[in-house]
């Protein structure tokens, strides 16, 4: 008897298991070159000259000056240059790339070359803003006047490295009609298209981009391929040979893109009779040398700002700095992470400054269908957060625990996080920007292919996106096919990002699938192109930030126990359970893998991976110094569902990649919180960090 | 350069290479298993996991020279058994392969468990596979696929 | 070009030695680390490099009227389950670094790379374990603590390769491994501590401790275990913040990119505390 009855056969699990599946270093091509990256050793300064050694015959030197087209990065604000030009911005900038057959050599080249600079003064505090967002709510200085107490405090959270087991890398090859064709580890194959089509100036059918098996992403992999492909590119264009690219683990972790840095201030407004009347949120994110989609973090980060409560009077704005340090960018969460943890610490911190209990008051601000949202948009559907509260509680026999481990002496902690994450691309951008399409086909013999550019990288999309096609015509799985995205057959059906995969492509499949099953003629070939039309409904000014600011929101509750340890101020995970709305679950065990992993990921960003910058370079470059859980780390672990079906989703499903991730973190510290008797207003919540807590008395 | 003899997947096999190659190297470039994955290059990963004389280890860290004479098996051969077919239903079952990255080295790591403790505990089999890293499961259904496997195969360790 | 030496025997690897200045590789799994180089590309060895794992002679476990003695070659794994190996000794091999890796690592390797990091140093040190060198000339015998002299720095001559660590057969009443890493495996130590004790009545009869990682080698205070050693119980429990800040003058901890001095020092002390606490508890 299967674990999962409703579970059907995971598509690439055969070839994963038996080490067969092909990664980006798996690939080898006849005349095969590598590529290895100069990077910028000063945080930030002017090239006053480069001398490039003697190059060997075969070996190309490749830099700013060798650019076809356009020297930046196509990311959605694109002001990252595929190569440093006359100045560098960060440590690690890529100044260059040496290109050639032997490894040895290329990396010869890198320690001979000499790269003269003109330091400046390098910034890396929170003084100089290069993008700033914010909206309103009510009337937030009215309510001031009128507030009997105010509750300030500020919250901090620290770097996340998405630590794919993967490292970052492309392969550039030529197909069989000789046409530039890029495969890799990559989570959205048209981003790299489009940024090697802008830096080279192609047209569409000048490039190809396949994805091959990918070792893992959660973010990392969504716009650091389209850098790493625009240089493999403008190489192509000199040598016209196979490169590859595959980043050493320190690489990686050194000058990839990273979960932005945050400081949130918040002030809360408290009337004579406990309410709370208004919120003011200021948050800050260190964005690195570049913007890149900082913008779209930022607006995320915003809008999550109040978490899944319903305040009348807001005032929420934040800033993303510029500072010279390697820009942050992508990590499943988007900038909710960061305001959530700040959101769930506070209404804690206010329950005890105004003396209520800190469930009740979250209680009386939880979101329901019908209240208007912190944009002024409106919940739509309906939300089932009290039943999420009493499952979680329930099963993690919180109420009892939470008052036994409150008795002064208990080195037992408990915590409890709540919290939405909102689906697909900010407010109409699924309709307006995205214009996501996906292909449904069949030939003569009625077999059945779908397409969609979703790239699975581990979160199991290819079973569930093929599994909704076969079940809507009725097939059985294994009669319908579905490869992996390759952008000569593929349409774009967007990037596999703000876990809109299921909710917006699996929509589109499910309608395609039904669409199909109309028309439906034996033995001819017939196929349905489906573009997205999202709920008229939806309506969002990304100016004012007003509006509905997502399609639909999925919604969570994590539980987590700890032990402290007075004598080490070390943290041990006890239990961890979590209950999820996410609308209906399509695949059982896919949603379990999906929730046990993200919750892990955002408990480790909650009290252990630890990345600091120093003078511009991260001190943990190796995955022995950025620490991860290990199978040791991690207790036992309960996941449930609660039914919610969503109209707009493929059978009522909705997104859940990041949801499971955002809760863990201020779960895992108000355990901490507990455990100890003392207030954590920063994350990772390290035993260093704890220790500092225990001896500021003041807290 | 020497030459170096040693016993990979059942098969008597003779390099010619430093001494000092990673075992990683020569199983992957060489022989071309790519099976055998590279993650991190320090021996942190578990990735590039491999049988020696029946015991896992990370095979970024060994060098050939202390291969010589000895018995590589890799997941390619691994996976023709009887032993990992009873694995591979059990990670399927749980669902304990996403991205798959880590998954031949789980694999490994899970056959070296089980073959020197047939019947391992719960703590037993985490602490087993504690030097493999996932960053996409949680491990909670790794973990169980190996005590799974661990019931199902009775006999078979 | 730098030269590969696979030694197969004793002889073979003592003649290498006593011509060449080589790096000895046992396991490899600290040596492949140091000399990391590109995927794909040679260990980075800027001298010569000779192995010994395939040397027989290394990988004995036994026990005379000298003690326990540890081939330089036996895998930590093996030690690990080898009911011979002192105790205190295991339960510290059972943390060191991965499963996987202790498949192949070796103990000798661990004390002869002196990293301040590395754990069975510090049962090494703690357990009066002797170094035994080896060459052409003959042996030489060198305790454990005068061994490491520093990061990465050890007495070893150039011809000479360490043959075995013997540790003297002793039982103590209670004894103590306290890891304290970045996470519960897989990890290298933020700092650690190994302590003994034995009882006599009521008074101290024998007291160790030594720590790890926080100084450039395995700290011990020979000076502050005989002031312990006699005291009554309750002595002890009057003296000890005494002794525990002078224990806080034997360790310098630094800053670094697994944690930082400040804990280092505090929580060294606060295990410290908590070891004193159990003996001054355990004679009552």
């Amino acid at each position: 008897m299967s674990k999962y009855p409703t579970s059907v056969k995971k598509v690439d699990f055969p070839e994963k298991i038996s080490g067969k599946a092909k990664y980006a270093d798996d690939f080898v091509f006849p005349d095969m070159q590598y590529a290895k990256t100069v990077r910028s050793t000063i945080p930030c300064g002017k090239i006053k000259k480069i001398t490039v050694p003697k190059l060997p015959d075969g070996y190309y030197w490749i830099s700013a000056k060798d650019i076809v087209k356009e020297n930046v990065v196509n990311i959605i604000f694109s002001d990252w240059p595929v190569f440093a030009d006359g100045r560098v911005n960060y440590c690690g900038e890529a100044i260059g790339i040496f290109v050639g057959e032997d490894k040895a050599i290329l990396d010869k080249l890198c320690e001979e070359i000499k790269v003269e600079y003109e330091p400046e003064t390098p910034i890396y505090d929170f003084s100089e803003a290069y993008i700033s967002k914010g909206y309103k709510k009510g009337d937030y200085e009215a309510a001031k006047k009128k507030a009997k107490q105010v509750v300030r405090r500020t919250y901090q959270t620290g770097y996340q490295e998405q630590a794919y087991i993967e490292p970052q890398g492309l392969v550039l090859y030529y197909d069989e009609s000789g046409k530039m064709t890029i495969t890799g580890s990559m989570q959205c194959p048209f981003y790299v298209k489009r940024a090697v089509m802008r830096t080279l100036g192609l047209k569409d059918d000048e490039v190809r981009v396949i994805q091959p098996a990918v070792g893992g992403a959660f973010g990392g992999k969504e716009h650091y391929p389209s850098l790493i492909g625009a240089q493999l590119a403008t190489a192509s264009y000199k040598i016209h040979k196979p490169i590859k690219m595959v980043f050493e683990r320190y690489e990686d972790i050194a000058y990839s893109t990273k979960r932005h840095p945050s400081k949130t201030e918040m002030e809360a407004l408290i009337d004579e009779n406990k309410n709370i009347i208004g919120i003011k949120s200021k948050v800050s994110l260190n964005g690195g040398a570049y913007k890149g989609c900082s913008g779209v973090v930022l607006s995320r980060a915003l809008i999550a700002a109040t978490n899944a409560y319903v305040i009348p009077n807001l005032d929420i704005s934040g800033d993303v700095y510029r500072t010279n340090t390697v820009p942050t960018a992508a990590f499943r969460g988007f900038g909710s992470p960061q305001t959530i943890f700040a959101m769930e610490m506070f209404i804690h911190h206010i329950a005890k400054e105004i003396g209520v209990d800190p469930l009740e008051l979250r209680m009386k601000y939880l979101a329901k269908q019908g209240d208007i949202t912190a944009n002024s948009g409106k919940f739509h559907d309906p939300i089932v957060l009290d039943k999420l509260f009493e499952k979680a509680m329930e099963m993690s026999d919180y109420k009892r625990k939470i008052a036994e481990y409150s008795k002064p002496g208990s080195l037992r902690g408990i915590g409890m996080s709540c919290f939405l994450h909102g689906c697909g691309f900010t407010g109409s951008g699924e309709s307006d920007i995205i214009h996501a399409k996906v292909k449904v086909s069949k030939d003569e013999n009625d077999h059945v292919t779908c397409y969609a550019s979703s790239v699975d990288m581990g979160q199991g999309c290819r079973t569930t996106l093929k599994h909704i096609v076969a079940k809507n015509l009725g097939l059985p799985d294994d009669e319908v096919e579905m490869d992996y995205p390759d952008t000569d057959k593929t349409p774009d059906s967007g990037p596999t990002a703000a876990s809109r995969t299921i909710i917006i492509v699996g929509f589109l499949m499910e309608k395609a699938a039904k669409n199909l099953k109309k028309i439906w003629k034996k033995g001819v070939a017939q196929e349905i192109i489906e573009p997205y039309v999202g709920p008229s409904y939806i309506h969002w000014d990304e100016e004012t930030m007003q509006g509905d600011a997502y399609p639909s929101y999925s919604w969570g509750v994590n539980v987590v126990e700890v032990e402290f340890s007075p004598v080490t101020f070390e943290i041990t995970l006890k239990g961890v359970w979590s209950v999820y709305d996410v609308g209906r679950v399509v695949d059982e065990r896919i949603a379990v893998g999906q929730a046990d992993g993200g919750v892990l990921q955002g408990i480790g960003y909650g009290f252990m991976e630890n990345e600091t910058c120093v003078d511009g370079k991260f001190k943990q470059r190796s995955l022995s110094d950025y620490i991860i859980p290990t199978t040791m780390d991690v207790p036992h672990m309960e996941t449930a569902f609660i039914d919610n079906p969503f109209i707009y989703g493929a059978d009522g499903a909705k997104g859940m990649g990041e949801l499971t991730l955002v809760g863990g973190a201020p779960a895992v510290a108000l355990a901490i919180e507990n455990a100890i008797g003392k207030e954590i207003h920063k994350i990772p919540a390290t035993p260093e960090y704890i220790m500092e807590v225990l001896k500021d008395g003041k807290n | 350069m020497a030459k170096i003899k040693f016993n990979l997947n059942h098969k008597d096999v003779e390099v010619e290479l430093d001494p000092s190659t990673r075992l990683i190297d020569v199983l992957r470039e060489h022989f071309g298993l790519k099976g055998v994955k590279e993650g991190c290059g320090e021996g942190s990963c578990g990735a590039c996991v491999v049988l020696l004389d029946g015991y896992s280890v990370n095979s970024c860290l060994l060098p050939l020279a202390n291969v010589e004479g000895h018995e590589v098996i890799t997941i390619e051969e691994f996976s023709k058994t009887k032993r990992f077919e009873v694995l591979k239903e059990a990670f399927a079952d749980e669902g304990a392969t996403q991205c798959g990255f880590c998954s031949p080295g789980m694999i490994i790591a899970g056959e070296s468990l089980l073959s020197h403790n047939p019947h391992p505990t719960e703590e037993e089999a985490r602490e087993a596979l504690s030097g493999n890293l996932c960053r996409c499961t949680g491990y909670q259904s790794i973990v169980h696929a190996v005590l799974e496997a661990s019931k199902k195969g009775e006999g078979l360790w | 070009m730098v030269k590969k030496y696979i030694a197969y025997s004793l002889d073979e690897a003592l003649d290498i030695l006593a011509s060449k200045d080589v790096y000895i590789v046992a396991g490899g799994s600290d040596m492949m680390v140091q000399k990391k180089n590109t995927a794909g590309l040679l260990p980075k060895f800027d001298k010569d490099v000779l192995y010994v794992s395939h040397i027989d002679e290394l990988k004995k476990v036994y026990e005379d009227k000298d003690g326990i003695h540890i081939g330089a070659g036996a895998h930590l794994s093996d030690l690990e389950n080898n009911k011979l190996v002192p105790e205190l000794l295991r339960k510290c091999i059972s943390e060191v670094a991965s499963v996987n890796i202790r498949h192949f690592a070796t103990l000798a390797g661990n004390i002869a790379n002196a990293s301040p990091a590395g754990d069975t140093i510090v049962i090494d040190v703690l357990l009066d374990a002797e170094v035994v060198l080896v060459s052409k000339k003959g042996i030489r015998k060198v305790k454990a603590e005068d061994f490491v002299l520093g990061v990465r720095k050890i007495d070893r001559h150039q011809d000479e390769l360490i043959k075995e660590l013997i540790f003297p057969v002793h039982k103590f009443d209670k004894e103590l491994w306290h890891k304290v890493g970045s996470r519960k495996a897989d990890s290298i130590s933020k700092l650690s501590f190994a302590g003994v004790y034995s009882l006599l009545g009521d008074k101290v009869k024998e007291f160790r401790c030594a720590f790890g990682s926080v100084a450039i080698k395995v700290m011990r205070s020979h000076e502050l275990e005989k002031e312990i050693e006699g005291m009554s119980l309750s002595e002890l429990n009057a003296q000890k913040d005494e002794l525990i800040e002078k224990y806080s003058h034997v360790i310098a901890p630094i800053d670094d990119q697994r944690s930082n001095k400040e804990y280092r020092q505090k929580v060294a002390m606060n295990i410290l505390a908590k070891f004193l606490d159990e003996i001054i508890k355990g004679g009552k």
